[in-house]
């Protein structure tokens, strides 16, 4: 019986998530308020963009750590064609698109035809596309983008008046919904989702199973570079300005929402929902602590707790797989 | 000496519940070569990794000379002089032939405990001598061939002066010549009073040269009798336990038009030269050939897993050369491969999902699969094939080797192949199944499939085969008959002469100016002058300045300690990207203990202690969990920041007492004193990495881990090594940052993890492991150092840096990558 709900992992974190909102919702006043939490959930898109296409690289035991250099510089490119060149906003926001993708193809690449360790590869490129970006920009934010565009980030669908002002659904939700919804589509049900699964499992067995494994681990780096590009542009939106420094340590955030979803960072298995599960858990966390003020856990201090969580969790994923195994 | 060597008793052993071995008693007694055989898969293997330490048993006792004993591990075995020679030879490929050698117990080492190189070199050589080879053992091990490194393993355990000598097919690669010599070298062995246990599928030699032979079957002990009592079917039937008459149950079929044609295909590679035949539909070919004679080569270069260099290979007469294996797919090819474990399984995943792979995108619509159709055929071919598993959604791990190769068999099955290779489709299945798969063959052949059967099993190629090609050193040596030719023709054919072995024998000692090329640090000193030169005529006024040198210098010193560190971790095969972190967090604790009026050595104690537990903590953790360091180390980035920031308060810790900076701060006769402090530190790794056994183990570590374990390394005792050395260097470099700054600050170290990386990979250490340098991470850092120095001078805005960073980092690693692949097509 137990064996039969841990190997559910999504219901699991289905009822954790449930009671860290409860467990919020009664000790931390401000919390349980549609408002914040709507107001909230604009930071939490990015990282949840950017989680879902890791997931699909973690599970084929792979791992791109350059994620936030690729928001960055992205963001810079955008801004840099916006306010510099004069190109109008949704052209502008379309390069960013293609940047990312170059930079995605290029790690991809570098690690799947070169056969270097994704790890190295994107460490590189970590601080590679920073510096591009910090080198464009000379470290100067751009701001001064238009309402329209904003909105992308800032505004609200639905909105009707409710008895504290009015009340919507966050604009950038839908990117998120569409983002997790072609995740698992991918993942449970197309034979691109099974043949990351079984490059995670047995790399060997999947070239000999005529399965173009550079192909298909290349394209994922690509496909994760131009989410990134098209993170960048929420990114951007949201704060109003496109910086070279932001975003930084995004990847570790990034990475938290994949592996407390359940993700083995070995490979083998990965489920999208259980990433978004890990954005909930993840996000609620910090808005909770962040609310609460606690005073020895300062609002800076959250990372401690991510990277604790991340180490933690992939352990415990890690003994629970080979606990699984044990007792087939 | 005890009458008996080593006596096993009533040994069991069981892997996932299928047992390996049941109640095998055995004793080998010293000055007899006894004689283990057994079919694959009879559990000859396990007995010799039981006996020689790599296995525990579940059950039963060893007894050395009398005294029961417990084998720890291979290198307790081989403390107590249990030698073996392993049949496939897992060696460490980018250490030297003499090291491989004499790693595990042989490496001569002076009073001091440091290894002798020369006198190192000269014993190998010596050794090889005696067993009548003659090589430069100072190459490295990766370019030989497989019958020189057998026999360089059969010199070194020779060595030793063991008491019981495990031989593992010894034979199988080597020519009549080198088999001659061998036999000689045993029966002195075997004079000299060693017990020896020879292990091998070609009876002929196990009649000739043993004194007793014990037979295994399905893990059992079936006899133990003297050879002069046996015979060939004697020993086989009791190995098959059944007339081979009824193990083989091959049908005939008609056979109709060619179907696979392959012309004067030669592999880029080496591999296999001018390998022309052809199969017709409804034959089914046997390719019969010992190991690394070329066979499965043959069958992966057909399937589109490794290229041509020239010929053709036509299937119905079109020309399909597979470029890749969905090119193979799609002209009809299909490839069972040998190793089922490595090449043939998910074993993470569900009988399902193994059995469609081959068909999955057939049965999907929009990219999608329908699940209906996915179901229905995976129950097809669980019927088909017989395989006996519960459900269809049963994970393959569960199912015994038998069924999981028949799923790995039908995958390709249900394709409907033109072309079907199996590349050794029996091995290590049980009777039963092996029978079933056999049918199976014949049913593929009936419907006109041509079929490939690679085997290494004589009596499964002759009873199976309408035609056998026999392969020897990459070349089709014979296609026969096995009615009319009998098994004797095939096994000659088979026979290497000897000739590749010439061929591909290791270069003459190179030239001193040739080895000095090769040596990456010179090609750095040699970058960094015509850097320096360039920049000078450039820029003199402000390059070649002292005042600037001395810049250089001090800016790559701390950066340089922090790499070695990094450099041995990358060496054992790992990496740490928190010690940017790190650093900050050590030095603001010891910063903190200044301020406090702490004496300067304590700060530095406290440091280096900090340094060495956060370490192991990062090394610990990858370990107990079994997760790759950078996932603990990347979250250990923001936690050791973060960590920084509460012990601070945030703020910058300044006005360190003098006697604390005076540490670092200063110059001693014109030069940084920070600089002398780096020189130490690079001799003692150097030292460490190339002189004590420690750092050869960690260097053996990143080249093979299950080498490694052959020989006993502790993964985990090293990885901690390796941690806690970098760890105390972080300490070390925190406290002099400080010292030289004069200040702590919430960035500093940031970064610091990349520079550390750069200096590695520049400085020649492979980023896989396994190979690094010490003098060449101190010269890395200097060339890292010396570029953001040109940088700042040619007035390129310093937000450029992190993108030279990572741009030395990458480019090192790929030009590494690319060398060595040319090195490696070059050999």
């Amino acid at each position: 019986m137990i064996r039969r709900v841990l190997a559910m992992r999504e219901a699991a974190l289905a009822l954790v998530v449930l009671a860290l909102f409860a467990v919020f919702a009664f000790t931390v006043e401000g919390f349980a308020d549609w408002f914040n939490l709507c107001e909230q959930s604009r930071h939490w898109i990015v990282p949840g963009m950017i989680a879902v296409p890791m997931t699909l690289i973690i599970t084929t035991a792979g791992i791109d750590l350059s994620v936030g250099s690729m928001v960055a510089l992205c963001g810079t490119v955008l801004g840099l064609l916006y306010r510099d060149a004069q190109w109008p906003i949704a052209l502008a926001a379309m390069a960013a698109v293609l940047v990312g993708l170059s930079c995605g193809t290029l790690n991809g690449v570098v690690s799947s035809y070169l056969g270097i360790p994704p790890l190295v590869v994107t460490l590189a490129t970590m601080a590679l596309f920073r510096g591009v970006a910090m080198g464009l920009s000379q470290a100067e934010p751009v701001t001064g983008f238009p309402a329209g565009f904003r909105w992308l980030s800032q505004g609200d669908l639905f909105t009707i008046q409710g008895s504290g002002g009015p009340v919507g659904l966050p604009a950038p939700l839908v990117a998120l919904v569409f983002a997790v919804l072609l995740g698992w589509i991918v993942m449970r049900r197309s034979w691109m989702g099974r043949y990351i699964e079984f490059i995670g499992d047995n790399e060997t067995a999947a070239r000999f199973a005529a399965i173009d494994t550079r192909l298909v681990k290349c394209g994922l780096y690509a496909a994760c570079g131009a989410i990134c590009g098209l993170a960048a542009i929420f990114h951007t939106a949201l704060f109003a300005t496109a910086k070279a420094d932001t975003a930084q340590g995004l990847e570790l955030s990034v990475i938290a929402c994949v592996v407390v979803g359940g993700t083995r960072i070995s490979g083998g298995r990965g489920t999208v929902i259980g990433t978004l599960f890990g954005l909930l858990i993840i996000g609620m966390l910090g808005f909770g602590l962040d609310m609460a003020e606690v005073d020895w856990l300062g609002s800076q201090h959250i990372v401690i707790f991510v990277g604790a969580l991340v180490i933690v969790t992939a352990i415990f994923n890690e003994w629970m797989a080979r606990w699984k195994g044990d007792h087939q | 000496m005890a009458e008996s060597t080593i006596e096993l008793s009533h040994i069991a052993k069981s892997f996932g519940g299928v047992p390996a071995l049941q109640d095998v008693s055995i004793t080998f007694k010293a000055g007899e070569v006894h004689g283990l055989v057994g079919e694959n898969g009879a559990g000859k293997s396990t007995l010799i990794n039981i006996a020689t330490g790599v296995l525990r048993p579940d059950q039963g006792a060893i007894r050395l000379s009398g005294h029961p004993i417990t084998l720890s591990d291979a290198r307790d075995a081989t403390r107590r002089g249990i030698a073996v020679v392993h049949q496939e030879a897992d060696l460490f490929p980018q250490l030297s032939i003499a090291e491989n050698m004499l790693l595990a117990r042989g490496l001569v080492r002076a009073r001091t405990g440091l290894i002798q190189w020369p006198a190192t070199y000269r014993r190998a050589a010596q050794l090889m001598d005696e067993v009548g080879e003659s090589f430069d053992v100072r190459a490295t091990a990766g370019g030989l061939s497989v019958a020189r490194r057998m026999m360089a393993e059969i010199a070194a355990a020779v060595s030793w002066d063991p008491v019981v000598l495990f031989l593992d097919e010894p034979t199988s690669a080597l020519s009549m010549n080198e088999i001659r010599r061998l036999f000689g070298q045993i029966r002195a062995l075997s004079d000299a009073g060693v017990a020896i246990v020879y292990v091998s599928h070609r009876l002929e030699e196990v009649l000739e040269i043993c004194g007793r032979v014990t037979v295994l079957r399905d893990g059992r002990l079936v006899a133990t009798q003297p050879a002069s009592e046996l015979t060939m079917d004697q020993i086989v039937s009791a190995m098959v336990g059944r007339e081979l008459a009824q193990m083989y149950a091959k049908r005939e079929v008609p056979i109709r038009d060619v179907r696979l044609e392959v012309a004067g295909a030669t592999a880029k590679d080496g591999a296999f030269k001018d390998v022309s035949f052809s199969v017709r539909a409804g034959e089914i070919m046997g390719m019969y050939g010992f190991v690394g004679a070329g066979r499965s080569e043959i069958g992966q270069a057909l399937f589109g897993l490794r290229r041509l260099s020239e010929g053709k290979v036509l299937v119905d007469g079109k020309d399909v050369s597979a470029r890749s294996p969905r090119d193979a797919v799609r002209s009809g090819i299909a490839y069972v491969p040998e190793d089922r474990l490595v090449q043939g399984i998910f074993r993470g995943q569900s009988v399902r999902a193994n059995a469609t792979v081959a068909m999955l995108r057939k049965l999907s619509t929009l990219g999608c699969i329908r699940s209906r159709r996915e179901v229905a055929l995976a129950t097809a071919v669980v019927d088909e094939m017989r395989v006996r598993t519960s459900s269809i959604e049963q994970p393959i791990a569960t199912l015994s080797g038998g069924n999981q190769q028949k799923v790995a068999f039908g995958r390709w099955q249900c394709t409907a192949p033109k072309v079907l290779i199996l590349d050794e489709p029996t091995r290590g299945v049980d009777i039963g199944a092996k029978a079933e798969i056999h049918r199976l063959i014949c049913d593929l052949a009936e419907k006109g499939t041509a079929i490939l059967l690679i085997s290494s099993e004589l009596p499964e190629v002759m009873a199976m085969s309408d035609r056998v090609i026999a392969v020897s050193e990459g070349r089709i040596t014979a296609t026969l008959d096995p009615a009319r030719d009998g098994e004797k023709a095939v096994a000659t054919a088979a026979v290497p002469k000897g000739t590749q072995a010439e061929a591909a024998a290791p270069r003459s000692e190179p030239k001193l100016l040739k080895r000095l090329l090769h040596l990456r640090e010179l090609g750095l000193i040699g970058f960094i002058a015509v850097l320096s030169v360039g920049m000078t005529l450039v820029a003199p006024g402000k390059f070649a300045t002292v005042p600037n040198f001395l810049d250089i210098l001090s800016n790559a010193a701390l950066p340089a300690m922090v790499a070695q560190g990094a450099m041995l971790i990358i060496c054992a095969g790992g990496i740490d990207i928190s010690v940017g972190s790190m650093l900050g967090l050590v030095g603001a604790m010891a910063a903190m203990a200044a301020t406090a009026g702490a004496p300067p050595w304590l700060c530095l104690l406290l440091a280096v202690s900090a340094g060495v537990c956060l370490s192991l903590i990062n090394a610990g953790t990858s370990l107990l969990a079994r997760i790759h360091p950078i996932i603990v180390t990347l979250a250990g980035i923001s936690i050791y920041r973060g960590l920084m920031r509460v012990v601070t308060s945030n703020r910058e810790i300044m006005n360190l007492p003098a006697g604390y900076r005076a540490l670092a701060d200063g110059r001693v006769f014109g030069i940084p004193k920070i600089c002398y402090y780096v020189v130490a530190v690079t001799v003692l790794v150097h030292l460490l990495l190339r002189y004590t056994l420690w750092g050869r183990r960690v260097l053996a570590l990143g080249n093979s881990e299950s080498a490694g374990r052959q020989i006993g390394l502790s993964k985990a005792r090293l990885t901690l090594f390796v941690f806690a050395v970098s760890g105390a260097l972080v300490g070390l470099a925190a406290v002099l940052h400080a010292g030289y700054y004069g200040k702590v600050q919430a960035n500093t170290g940031e970064g610091m993890e990349l520079k550390a990386i750069a200096a590695a990979v520049i400085g020649g250490t492979n980023i896989l492991g396994g190979r690094g340098s010490a003098p060449g991470t101190l010269l890395g850092a200097f060339l890292v150092a010396l570029l953001y120095n040109v940088l700042i001078l040619a007035d390129i805005s310093s937000y450029w840096q992190n993108l030279f960073v990572g741009a030395l980092i990458l480019g090192a690693v790929v030009v590494d990558v690319l060398l060595n692949r040319l090195r490696g097509a070059g050999s």
